[in-house]
């Protein structure tokens, strides 16, 4: 019986200790700043337009294509009169959140650095109640990164 | 005891199911049992419910993009499992990788291990009786060390951190003080479950003599890992083909000599233990330096060959075998998996006991359902 | 025949025995959830996490919630099941439970009841609802269900021997002072047993008998280690596996029923109840709602170390539940009941009875190690089965 005396002894010294756990939602874990959530893209703040030009490299290296993109004519290009250098852009964007398997390939891959994976909770807390509504399109990939909340981490 | 029943009673045997939903958390596994009283007379597992054709998958991605896939056939131990798949892409494309990236993953390997051994004593804890406490212990040990792969991978589970010829990136600043503390934090956790369960007359009682197998029963079934090591043969992967920088570091295997649950989980509580001491030595030979090879293709393409690949995952031999004819995606990849080969004794260390041993025997051959259904 | 209830005089017997009535079964029903809430509070402190938090204050509304959820649940019944063995079977576990309410000694006169013989009555009454669990499980039509139910038949009969030895080789050795100034000893009525320990509990001169009591008290109780009927991985409900609902409750309600009933007993039998050390009859008295605190308190340590056992122990196997009751626990149960009768027999000094009751505790840890280390006795056929099954 000294063995089960023993484990009491255990589970009584657990008793003394403070509790782990953390009450969500109320409390959140800082995240850190590699934290891979689901992809988002970036907005140029000097020029007002996106960083994608929509060139379908990441839509290519996707393992479970879950990217759609179509480019369009930059209307902001300087053969315009406009400040931009891009002399293509993105027109429509979609990913599919419920198929993403957040490898992180297409900010491997993109030229432009115009994709990142988000590192705050907005990303992890995308429940939805229609399976549909997790196709993001253009407007909602480029909302967190508008309102400026984005501070993405970029490997060396 | 049981007592035989006498001759003139006609007993039937009873057929029970336990079933793909089981309350023991060891993922969809089904086996139909047929018991006469409370002896198990017959054993027939059903596996398949877990299957995603992850090695199909894997013929349509090329070289990075399988990584993915890989660690979710393993998902305890999801850095063993991309292990394996990278090293078969530079055996077969003959990619040098440098001294650093092997370092810090044999490093992450060994934690992976860590958590993965602790994922087996909260879930065979749970087996036994025990109402929650060891699982509730080996989840705030897992906290920890999951909380550090974030912190280096961004990922809490599906890391694909490893790349042909090295990492995908390099670690944080502060990765060897992170790695003491963890370690630290999985030595009290041993130190709890130590004293919680070994030293205790019921758990003692339940699983010694239980669910035994020989050692030459063991090697005819191909077994590997701990579950092999607790029969008394001294195979570990790490020390009969070292592979990484295993050969530099200083161990032995750990065995035991009864073959039984028991000794079974022995061999995995010291293993932790074993771990933590393997990653002090890493630690103290990891030297600033690069972490993938100076050229390094945009798109791998491979020549033609063939290679297989084994590395001593958490749950035995994990082993990857590769065909690649040309271009950038193997022809075939087939996963050879630790706990198929070692499921197969689950009958013959299962027969002859009673129904309670039988569900104890299932937990410590420690299976993830991911790697045997791929 | 009138009596005085509450400084009322000249109530009629059968009113004040309805009066005592209701407000036990009030106080229990408060009692037993505050006991469900508290049980999940404390195992979760011994897991080191919170336990419920979210429903009322600090989650104290978690019992009601979980009330209202079981009323509120569809009542199925299995269309093969046998109607009157189904029906039945909670009430013959709930109400043997409630009746044992009657004899229990909360403080002096604040019990339903004082009989003559209110431990045999305890016993006779908590030895009933087996013939319920079997029913349970036999009417289930529920391969599971009956397995559970002749698990725990088994146990039942299996523990309440060492139980019933215990509760007499504590009745055997009772001082009851007699009216003449001469003390008779032996008494099976709980307040005279309370009563004889003004001075030093039970537990001092009977040490061994208060753990036998102990496991054999988790055993009836079908609490951990020997909730095989309730909780193993396969019969994951046991006899209870087809039941839903209001009567799922009932069978729950009886389960902390009992435990309150057996704490209540514990702190009466063994720790002195509301005599030690507040004393008895006499003007220095603590008053009644000090003694009614204490009872509490000497309850609740009972109750924690129930808790406390759930929490770190793991679960016995049928065969070796029954080895450990038959083998080990009734012998020592059966020496202590000689060694009390020798010494009530030639007088010796109750110190004598102190010592053996340490020897005894270190007895049974030596048994249950030699038991444990000896060799596992597999099935007859096992061996055969093995050969068959390569």
């Amino acid at each position: 019986m000294k063995g089960i005396l023993k484990s009491m002894m255990v589970t009584a010294s657990t008793f003394a200790r403070k509790p782990v756990t953390r009450e969500y939602p109320e409390s959140h874990r800082e995240l850190p700043e590699r934290d891979r959530a689901f992809p988002l893209l970036l907005w140029d703040e000097d020029i007002n337009e996106p960083f994608c030009t929509g060139c379908h490299a990441c839509e290519r290296a996707c393992p479970v294509e879950c990217m759609t993109v179509i480019m369009k004519d930059n209307p902001n290009h300087t053969a315009h009169d406009g400040p931009s250098k891009r002399r293509k852009i993105i027109d429509s964007f979609y990913i599919d959140y419920g198929r993403c398997m957040r490898c992180n390939i297409c900010v491997e891959v993109c030229n432009f650095e115009a994709i990142a994976m988000n590192n705050t909770w907005q990303g992890h807390e995308t429940s939805v109640y229609d399976r549909s509504d997790l196709v993001m399109d253009l407007p909602q990939l480029l909302a967190e990164s508008k309102a400026g909340e984005i501070q993405e981490w970029v490997a060396e | 005891m049981v007592v035989e029943a006498p001759s003139e009673f006609e007993t039937q045997d009873l057929l029970i199911n336990v079933g793909p939903q089981h309350p023991s958390t060891h993922g969809v596994f089904r086996m139909v049992l047929e018991i006469d009283g409370e002896v198990v007379k017959d054993l027939v597992p059903y596996i398949g419910y877990l299957h995603r054709g992850a090695e199909k998958l894997c013929e349509n991605n090329d070289f990075r993009q399988g990584i993915g896939y890989m660690d979710r056939t393993e998902y305890l131990a999801a850095h063993n499992a991309e292990l394996s798949y990278v090293m078969a892409v530079e055996a077969l494309g003959e990619i040098e990788v440098p001294e650093r990236a092997q370092w810090i993953r044999m490093i992450l390997c060994e934690l992976n291990r860590i958590s993965s051994h602790f994922m087996f004593l909260g879930a065979f804890g749970i087996d036994v009786g025990v109402f929650g406490t060891p699982f509730i212990y080996a989840w705030r040990e897992r906290e920890t060390i999951i909380d550090l792969f974030e912190e280096i991978s961004g990922d809490r589970m599906m890391y694909a951190y490893f790349r042909a010829g090295g990492l995908a990136w390099e670690v944080p600043a502060n990765f060897e003080n992170r790695v003491r503390e963890v370690l630290a934090s999985a030595q009290q956790g041993v130190k709890d479950f130590d004293g919680l369960l070994t030293e205790n007359e019921i758990f003692i009682a339940r699983t010694k003599g239980v669910g035994f197998i020989s050692a030459e029963d063991a090697i005819e079934m191909g077994m590997s890992g701990p579950t092999i090591r607790a029969s008394g043969v001294p195979l570990d992967i790490r020390k009969t083909e070292p592979y990484l920088f295993y050969d530099q570091l200083d161990f032995e295997p750990i065995t035991a000599n009864g073959g039984d649950v028991f000794d079974r989980y022995i061999v995995r509580l010291q293993e932790i233990s074993q771990s933590i001491d393997l990653i002090g030595q890493c630690l103290e030979r990891l030297q600033p330096g690069p972490i993938t090879p100076e050229r390094m293709p945009r798109m791998l393409r491979l020549p033609e060959g063939e290679a297989y690949i084994r590395t001593e995952a958490p749950r035995g031999e994990y082993g990857v075998y590769m065909v690649s004819k040309g271009g950038n995606k193997p022809h075939r990849l087939k996963v050879r998996s630790a706990c198929l080969s070692n499921l197969q004794a689950l009958k013959q260390m299962s027969v002859g006991q009673y129904v309670a041993d039988a569900i104890i025997i299932l937990g410590s051959i420690d299976i993830v359902l991911s790697e045997v259904d791929r | 025949m009138s009596t005085e209830i509450f400084g009322i005089e000249n109530v009629n017997v059968w009113v004040d025995g309805l009066i005592r009535v209701l407000l036990i079964v009030g106080f229990m029903t408060v009692v037993v959830m505050g006991l469900i809430y508290g049980e999940r509070k404390i195992l979760a402190r011994f897991q080191q996490r919170l336990g419920p938090t979210r429903t009322g204050p600090m989650g104290l509304l978690q019992s009601v919630a979980d009330a209202l959820k079981l009323v509120g649940k569809e009542d199925l019944r299995p269309r093969n099941a046998d109607p009157w063995t189904f029906e039945l079977a909670p009430y013959l576990v709930f109400v043997p439970v409630f009746l044992g309410f009657v004899i229990v000694p909360f403080v002096l006169d604040w019990q339903i009841r004082i009989l003559e013989l209110g431990l045999l009555y305890f016993v006779a009454i908590t030895g009933v609802n087996i013939v319920g669990w079997i029913m349970a499980g036999w009417g289930s039509d529920n391969r599971y269900a009956m397995i559970g139910g002749m698990r725990a038949a088994a146990q039942g009969i299996s523990y309440e021997l060492p139980l019933v030895l215990a509760l007499v080789s504590v009745a055997m050795v009772v001082e009851v002072p007699l009216a003449d100034g001469e003390v008779a000893r032996g008494s099976l009525n709980l307040n005279e047993i309370v009563a004889s320990q003004h001075e030093v509990p039970n537990i001092v001169w009977q040490p061994l008998v208060v753990v036998v009591f102990f496991i054999a008290g988790l055993a009836e109780l079908n609490r951990t280690p020997f909730d095989i009927p309730v909780g193993e991985s396969e019969v994951v409900g046991g006899p209870f596996v087809e039941y839903s609902g209001i009567r799922w409750s009932m069978f729950f309600l009886a389960e902390y029923a009992a435990l309150l009933i057996m704490s209540l007993l514990f702190a009466a039998v063994f720790l002195g109840g509301w005599a030690w050390p507040a004393g008895i009859f006499t003007d220095e008295d603590w008053p009644r709602w000090a003694q009614a605190l204490l009872v509490a308190g000497k309850a609740s340590i009972f109750v924690f170390m129930v808790f406390w056992v759930r929490a770190s122990v793991p679960r016995l196997r049928i065969d070796q539940l029954m080895g450990f009751s038959w083998k080990i626990l009734l012998p020592l149960m059966l020496a202590q009941v000689m060694v009390n009768g020798l010494v009530l027999v030639y007088d010796w000094p109750e110190i004598i009875l102190t010592v053996v009751g340490l020897i005894g505790i270190v007895a049974l840890f030596a048994m249950v190690d030699r038991a444990v280390r000896q060799p596992r006795q597999r099935p007859a056929s096992a061996a055969q089965l093995q050969s068959e099954a390569v």
